[in-house]
């Protein structure tokens, strides 16, 4: 599915740009020109989760819609499955982040589970201990954090453009994933910008990562 | 598929068999069939081991013919581990080759006078039994191996591997895929070991020379099929989910929900859940040149498994399951894809059902056997297993003996047999039908989601907070009658859910192959005769509503991140099958 049907084309995704590079807690920021072939193995970083700032006491909906500029017709059709601090939401409109919240989201999954967890699904009661009760905003208009997490197709539509932008990890998820993955990452990375200079991606390895908080952009090559 | 075959390994001068026409069991499949025969001809109170046990397989009502996804085949008998009656079904190339050349069911009977193993080998052309001691103890690969050098690569495979031969109660029966690997189990409930018990060790299917089952209304059935195929490929589930991720694919999800259980149900979520996820799967197997998209059986549109390559980009076995990813993953807090892969694959070689086999290593894990995360352990100890030590004996037989030898309070376990990959107490209405279903705990008992399109066992409103006992109800009678004695793979349910159009067409599949009108009430119907007798059968067994609980520690205990323990009280457990 092609960015031009997942966002809307008046908002790019500028403000999210902004609202990450408005975030002083970074240690260290790093920039890959990756080819295609190595670029999927991060997604597990966007899998385990990743921090934003955003206006937080929205709904869901005007995070993902208003904020981020995906088009409603893909938060109603394609991200079928929503979870807000780990309680499965059935209600885009009437449930709000807060500052500190971690958002996750997943297209439509099979089986049982797969209907039982679907938002405003017929076999919702199967799991209402754990549903999303609808409430009322707080902290409305102000800038917080949250933990967005993206999975299955989700990932593979919505990844590249937030990897794009940049997202911010810990330093030890981020070596975890080079070096479990360090043929393919080696063969696929053309250059690598560490804090504004260029850094041998070799040398990645023997970065001291641990207890870091990494701006992490990743860039696909054009061939 | 007009006739049944039955083997009488307890026959004087050695096994004989008995081509029978289909009799009262005209026009059943699937869990149909064999539910059907073991209600009538096993007594209930007999030894699951012993010469009145009886083993049948039947392949769906659809399989053999050219309808897509209709590649299911059942296993039944009554089960060494729940001692109650099991339903166990398998993927891979069985169910079409056996409906292909004609038999509705095999029906293995008796008990054999002395140890002698046997091998089966059926085609177009008759049956055939002979003794083949070489065969003892020989893992599922090796043996399937065998059989190619003696009857060729155009044959389909039945075999229990080293468990079924020492009667383990988790044992499989293991069925070959579309490249003659044996990687699809008829898990659960110890069917291998009624396997062994009538010692058989293979059973070798050649459909050389035969050609699909033809339907009774061609047009119709030709028609229903393709819109049913374009159904299942339009649909995200079916057509990119599934395909690009498996199964596995609702780790990340369950982790999120809250509901992965982790380290033996002491935790509802998992750290290194990312790295054994479905999307991490896919990843690693394209990169080692493996399949994250392959089908088990020949007419899958869907696609849902894979194959699994080693470091080296060898194969080491086929895309692991959600589910046996959970139970050697994150229920034995094992986050290491390799580690995993490789017990599915020692799993398969020795006819293990990786389910109770990760339930079992994790109690034995809270009891100190090895410690959690012990991936390397966790590996010895599936050695153990097939090399049938006494502490491999005590595992194979399942987490209920695991838990009782060595003194384990947190046993998950109904009637038995294992808690599948879902914590009930995050989503109860599964826990619902894991302590109801006829079968012990079984994920697959209330899987199509079907159940509102069917209407049966009255309306639900899905707004209301209540609802849980009547959608289970639902759940299990659309699965009895609709998938399971089909033949039809469980994983259509979601497009069929959405689309009504696509429910019409399975219907219509169904109608136009046996030239009979088949509606949702039929289906329905179907589903309650079905539950009925297998329900009937355990009480007679000796089953009573205390056997349909949840283990007490889910309702007393509660884990994070939800706290909360599970709630439906046993007065509406017992609702259930009130229809």
């Amino acid at each position: 599915m092609s960015p031009h049907f997942i966002f809307r084309a008046a908002y790019s995704w500028r403000p999210f740009n902004e609202a990450i590079i408005l975030n002083n807690m970074i240690n260290v920021k790093l920039t890959l020109i990756l080819e295609k072939t190595p670029i999927p193995i991060f997604y597990q970083l966007l899998s385990k989760g990743f921090i934003i700032h955003a206006r937080t006491g929205c709904s869901i909906k005007e995070l993902l819609c208003e904020q981020f500029g995906i088009k409603n017709d893909y938060l109603d059709k394609r991200i079928q499955t929503i979870f807000l601090d780990n309680k499965t939401v059935d209600d885009v409109k009437s449930t709000f982040i807060r500052n500190g919240s971690t958002l996750a989201l997943s297209a439509a999954m099979p089986g049982i589970l797969g209907a039982t967890l679907r938002k405003g699904g017929w076999y919702a009661p199967m799991r209402r201990e754990i549903s999303h009760d609808k409430d009322i905003p707080s902290d409305t208009g102000k800038k917080g954090k949250i933990t967005v997490k993206l999975f299955n197709l989700i990932v593979r539509e919505l990844g590249p453009l937030f990897l794009e932008q940049g997202i911010r990890v810990k330093g030890e998820d981020f070596y975890d994933i080079v070096a479990r993955n360090e043929n393919i990452f080696m063969a696929g990375c053309k250059k690598a910008i560490k804090d504004g200079n260029d850094i041998d991606p070799e040398k990645l390895i023997e970065v001291e990562w641990e207890g870091k908080q990494v701006l992490l952009q990743i860039k696909a090559t054009m061939n | 598929m007009d006739k049944i075959l039955r083997i009488d390994m307890g026959a004087n001068g050695g096994p004989k068999t008995d081509v029978q026409p289909l009799g009262d069991y005209a026009g059943l499949g699937g869990r149909a069939m064999t539910s059907g025969i073991v209600a009538k001809e096993v007594p209930p109170l007999c030894h699951p081991l012993g010469e009145n046990n009886k083993l049948v397989i039947a392949p769906g009502m659809l399989s053999g013919s050219a309808a897509v996804q209709s590649g299911r085949i059942s296993v039944g008998c009554k089960s060494p581990l729940t001692g109650g009656i099991k339903e166990a079904n398998s993927g891979g190339q069985g169910a079409q080759v056996l409906a292909r050349l004609g038999y509705a069911a095999i029906i293995l009977e008796g008990k054999p006078k002395d140890d002698t193993l046997y091998k089966v080998f059926i085609n177009k052309d008759g049956v055939k039994i002979e003794p083949d001691n070489s065969l003892k103890m020989l893992g599922n690969y090796d043996l399937v191996d065998k059989m190619k050098g003696a009857y060729g690569d155009k044959i389909a495979c039945m075999s229990i591997g080293p468990a079924g031969e020492m009667k383990m109660s988790a044992a499989s029966v293991a069925f070959t895929d579309m490249e003659l690997r044996p990687t699809r189990h008829a898990g659960r409930g110890g069917v291998g070991a009624v396997m062994g018990s009538k010692g058989v060790k293979v059973i070798v299917l050649d459909d050389t020379g035969t050609t699909f089952r033809v339907p009774k209304d061609p047009d119709k059935f030709k028609e229903a099929n393709k819109a049913f195929t374009q159904g299942l490929k339009k649909h995200p589930v079916t057509g990119e989910g599934l395909p690009a991720y498996g199964t596995n694919v609702l780790t990340n999800v369950l982790n999120e929900a809250g509901g992965y259980p982790t380290n033996n149900f002491s935790s509802g979520q998992f750290n290194g859940a990312s790295k054994i996820s479905g999307e991490t799967l896919a990843e690693t197997e394209t990169a080692r040149g493996g399949k994250a998209t392959h089908g088990c059986h020949k007419g899958c549109v869907i696609q849902c498994s894979g194959t699994y390559n080693d470091k080296d980009g060898n194969f080491l076995t086929k895309q692991p399951e959600y589910e046996t990813i959970w139970a050697h993953g994150g229920n034995c807090g094992i986050d290491d894809l390799d580690a995993i892969a490789m017990i599915d694959r020692l799993d398969d070689d020795f006819g293990l059902d990786t389910i109770e086999m990760g339930a079992a290593i994790g109690v034995a894990m809270e009891a100190g056997i090895a410690k959690f995360g012990d991936a390397e352990a966790a590996i010895n100890l599936i050695k153990e297993v097939g090399q049938g030590t006494p502490l491999g004996r005590v595992l194979g037989n399942g987490a209920a003996v695991t838990g009782k030898v060595f003194g384990v309070e947190r046993v998950p376990v109904v009637k038995n047999q294992a808690l599948p990959a879902y914590d009930p107490r995050a989503v109860q209405g599964i826990g619902v039908t894991y302590a109801t279903s006829p079968m012990g705990a079984d994920h697959t008992a209330g899987y199509a989601v079907t159940a509102n399109i069917l209407k049966v066992g009255g309306d639900v409103d899905p707004l209301k907070p209540q609802g849980q006992v009547e959608l289970s109800r639902n759940l299990q009678i659309a699965t009895a009658g609709l998938t399971d004695s089909t033949g039809m793979c469980l994983f259509i349910a979601f497009a069929i859910l959405d689309q009504p159009d696509t429910f019409q067409a399975l219907l219509d599949i169904v109608s136009g192959f046996t030239g009979v009108p088949f509606t949702a009430d039929d289906a329905a119907a179907l589903g309650k005769s079905v539950l009925t007798n297998e329900r009937n059968f355990n009480f007679a067994a000796g089953f009573s509503k205390k056997d349909d609980r949840l283990p007490e520690f889910f309702t007393k205990e509660t884990v994070p991140p939800h706290n909360i323990a599970f709630k439906v009280s046993d007065e509406e457990l017992d609702q259930v099958f009130n229809w």
